[in-house]
C-alpha cells in the first residue's frame, strides 16, 4: 500500500487553499466565521495552496516518466483495495464547497434560522449596568447589549436615552417587526440570535432587509425586549453581519 | 510499451502488495517511509492524471453553466441557511485541519518507529492517562486530532492511549477552558466541571477499550506508507494524503450538521428543557447533531439557559467527543466497524461522566 500523490489530489488541495484565500481577502469570510479568524485562514490558505501545488508538480513529473504505460490492458482485480491509497477517494467531496463557492457565495444567516438557533436568554436583574448618557445623541449598541440592559431592572440604565440598533428584519407585522442579529463565537454553525421587538413604525420593511432603528426603550410584556422606534433607515448588509 | 515491461510492472506491483501485507507484522513500521520502485503504481497515477483533472474541469464548467439555476436555488431561505452553515463549518475547520495534518505528517515522518512504544508506559492502563495529558497540551479542534491519533497508532502507540488522546485533545485544552470561563462569567465551577468530566470520560473510554475494544479494527486501516527520497517529500505526501482524507469526511459531517440545523425546529428542543435526565439527554443529543467546534460550544451551552447546568455540562462534554462530523471522520479514518463501536461507547461514557460530575459540582 503506497501513497501516490495524484494530480487531481494536488489540484483539489490547491483549490481549497485558493478559495480560502479569496474569501478571506475579499472579506466574504465574515459571513461564515468570526472575523478574528482572518490570520489563521490566510496562513492555512497559503499552506494548502503550496501543499497542493507541490503535489501537482510531483504527480505530473512522475506522470511524464510513466507516460508510456497508458495503452496497456491493466487488470482491475485490486481496484477496491487500492482505491483509497492511489486515488483521491473521499477527498473528491472537497469539490462540493469548491464548486459552491466558485459559483455563488451563500449569504450570511438570515431570518430563516432565527427560530432554529438557540435563543439568547438573559436572566433578569442579575447585574447593575451603568446608566447611558442621554445628552450625546443616539447611543449605538449591539442587540445583545440592548437585551442585557432591557432585562436589567426593566431597562433602568436606558431611561431618557435614545438608542440606535442595527440588524435585519426577522418577522413582520403591521406597525411592528422583529429586529434580529446573530452572535457567533466561532462560525455560523454556532450562531445564536438576539431579537428586539420594534413597535411604532409607519411601514414595515420586508423580511431580511437590514435596517438601523433609533428609538427609546419601552417596557414590553413578552420576554422579547421592546423598542419604540422614532426613525428607521434601510441600509445594505454590514461588512460583518454578526455581533 | 511492450508486453514484457507490462508484466514486469505487474509483478512489481504484486510484490509491493505482498510487501504491505508483511508490513502488518511486528517489524512493520521500519519500512513505513520506504522507497519503492518507480514502476509500482505508475499506471494508476497515469490514469487518474487523465481522468481526475478532466473530472475537476468538467464539474467546474458544468457548475458555471448552471450558475443561474444554482443562484435561484440558494435564493430559497432554507437552502441558503443550509449552504451558509455548511460553508461555515468547512471554512472554520480549514485552519484546524491544516494544523492537524501538519502535526500528523510530522509524526509520520520524524518520529522513528518504535520510539512511542519505548516512551509510553508498558502497561496500557497507565498509558491511557498519559494519552489524556498529551491531549491537554495540544490546542486544536476535533477535526485535527483524528489524523493525529491515526499516526500515533501507526507509530506503535497503544490503541487505547491514542483514542484517549483523540477524545481529550479537543475537549480540555487551554483554549477551550478559557473560552468556557469567558462564556460562563462568575461560574468557575463550570470550567472545573468541564475539565473533570471530559478528562474522566476520555480516560474511562480508554480503559474500557483495553478490556473490550478491538485494536485489530484500528490496525485494519493502517496508514499507507509513502515512497519518497527525502523526509521533506515524505512529509508533504503524508500531509496531502491526510488532508484529502480528513477533508472529504469533514464535508460529509458538515453537510449532515447543516441539514439537521436547517430542518430540526427549535420547538422540539425547548419542549425538552428543564431539569432531570431528559434535559441532559436532550442537550447531549443536540451536541451530536450540531457538530460545533469545541472552542465555540461553551457559548452555545451558556445561551441554553432554560436547561440545567448539568445538561449544559453534558453538551460541552459530549460535543468535542461525539458529533456527526466526528463520526464521519472516524469512520473514514479507522473504518466503519470501529466508528459503530466507538461512537456509542463514547456517547454513553461522556453523558454519564457529565451527569456524575454535574451532580457532584454544579
Amino acid at each position: 500500500m503506497v501513497v501516490a500523490v495524484t494530480p487531481s489530489g494536488g489540484t483539489l488541495t490547491a483549490l481549497v487553499g485558493l478559495l480560502t484565500l479569496r474569501l478571506t481577502i475579499d472579506g466574504t469570510f465574515t459571513r461564515y466565521v468570526q472575523s478574528g479568524m482572518r490570520p489563521w485562514l490566510l496562513l492555512a490558505g497559503v499552506a494548502l495552496f503550496a501543499l497542493g501545488l507541490f503535489g501537482l508538480v510531483i504527480a505530473l513529473r512522475s506522470h511524464d516518466e510513466g507516460a508510456g504505460d497508458e495503452a496497456d490492458g491493466y487488470d482491475d482485480e485490486h481496484e477496491d483495495e487500492h482505491e483509497d491509497e492511489h486515488g483521491v477517494g473521499v477527498g473528491w467531496l472537497l469539490l462540493a464547497p469548491v464548486v459552491t463557492l466558485l459559483v455563488v457565495a451563500p449569504p450570511s444567516l438570515g431570518s430563516y434560522g432565527v427560530d432554529r438557533s438557540p435563543p439568547i436568554r438573559i436572566t433578569a436583574g442579575k447585574s447593575d449596568l451603568p446608566a447611558l448618557d442621554p445628552s450625546g445623541g443616539p447611543v449605538e449598541m449591539t442587540l445583545l447589549e440592548y437585551t442585557e440592559r432591557a432585562f436589567d431592572h426593566d431597562g433602568e440604565s436606558m431611561r431618557d436615552a435614545t438608542v440606535e440598533l442595527t440588524g435585519f428584519v426577522s418577522a413582520d407585522g403591521s406597525g411592528t417587526f422583529d429586529l434580529a442579529r446573530y452572535q457567533i463565537a466561532c462560525c455560523a454553525a454556532d450562531a445564536a440570535a438576539a431579537v428586539v421587538h420594534i413597535v411604532g413604525v409607519a411601514s414595515t420593511p420586508p423580511r431580511d432587509q437590514w435596517v438601523t432603528v433609533t428609538g427609546a426603550y419601552s417596557s414590553g410584556s413578552s420576554d422579547v425586549p421592546e423598542l419604540a422606534a422614532t426613525s428607521l433607515q434601510e441600509i445594505s448588509a454590514p461588512k460583518d453581519p454578526y455581533e | 510499451m511492450n508486453v514484457g515491461e507490462t508484466s514486469a510492472a505487474r509483478l512489481a506491483k504484486k510484490a509491493g502488495w505482498s510487501g504491505w501485507e508483511l508490513d502488518l507484522g511486528p517489524s512493520a513500521a521500519a519500512s513505513l517511509v520506504g522507497v519503492t520502485t518507480g514502476t509500482t503504481d505508475t499506471r494508476e497515477r497515469t490514469r487518474s492524471a487523465d481522468v481526475g483533472l478532466v473530472v475537476i474541469a468538467a464539474v467546474i464548467v458544468a457548475a458555471a453553466l448552471t450558475r443561474p439555476a444554482i443562484h435561484d436555488l440558494v435564493a430559497r431561505p432554507a437552502v441558503a441557511n443550509f449552504a451558509t452553515v455548511f460553508v461555515a463549518i468547512v471554512l472554520q475547520a480549514v485552519p484546524f485541519l491544516a494544523l492537524g495534518v501538519t502535526v500528523s505528517a510530522a509524526i509520520g515522518t520524524f518520529v522513528p518507529p518504535g520510539l512511542l512504544p519505548r516512551l509510553l508506559p508498558k502497561n496500557p492502563a497507565v498509558a491511557v492517562p498519559v494519552g489524556a495529558v498529551a491531549g491537554v497540551a495540544l490546542p486544536g479542534c476535533e477535526c485535527g486530532s483524528v489524523p493525529i491519533a491515526r499516526r500515533l497508532v501507526d507509530r506503535g502507540a497503544p490503541g487505547a492511549a491514542a483514542l484517549t488522546f483523540l477524545l481529550a485533545a479537543p475537549a480540555i485544552n487551554p483554549v477551550v477552558l478559557v473560552a468556557t470561563a469567558v462564556a460562563f462569567p462568575g461560574q468557575p465551577e463550570m470550567v472545573v466541571a468541564r475539565f473533570a468530566a471530559s478528562l474522566l470520560a476520555a480516560v474511562v473510554v480508554g480503559w474500557i477499550w483495553i478490556r473490550l475494544g478491538r485494536d485489530d479494527l484500528l490496525l485494519a486501516r493502517r496508514s499507507p506508507h509513502v515512497h519518497a527520497d527525502t523526509k521533506g517529500a515524505a512529509f508533504l505526501q503524508i500531509a496531502q494524503h491526510d488532508f484529502l482524507n480528513a477533508g472529504g469526511f469533514l464535508i460529509i459531517g458538515a453537510a449532515t450538521a447543516g441539514a439537521l440545523q436547517t430542518i430540526v425546529p427549535r420547538s422540539i428542543l425547548t419542549s425538552l428543557s428543564g431539569d432531570g435526565v431528559i434535559a441532559v439527554l436532550a442537550l447531549a443529543c443536540l451536541a451530536v447533531v450540531m457538530a460545533i467546534c469545541s472552542e465555540a460550544d461553551a457559548f452555545i451551552a451558556a445561551s441554553l439557559r432554560q436547561f440545567s447546568p448539568t445538561a449544559q455540562l453534558a453538551f460541552m462534554t459530549v460535543g468535542p467527543m461525539v458529533d456527526v462530523k466526528l463520526i464521519a471522520l472516524q469512520a473514514g479514518t479507522f473504518g466503519r466497524g470501529f466508528a459503530l463501536r466507538f461512537a456509542p461507547l463514547t456517547f454513553v461514557v461522556a453523558t454519564s461522566s457529565a451527569a456524575l460530575v454535574g451532580w457532584w459540582l454544579l
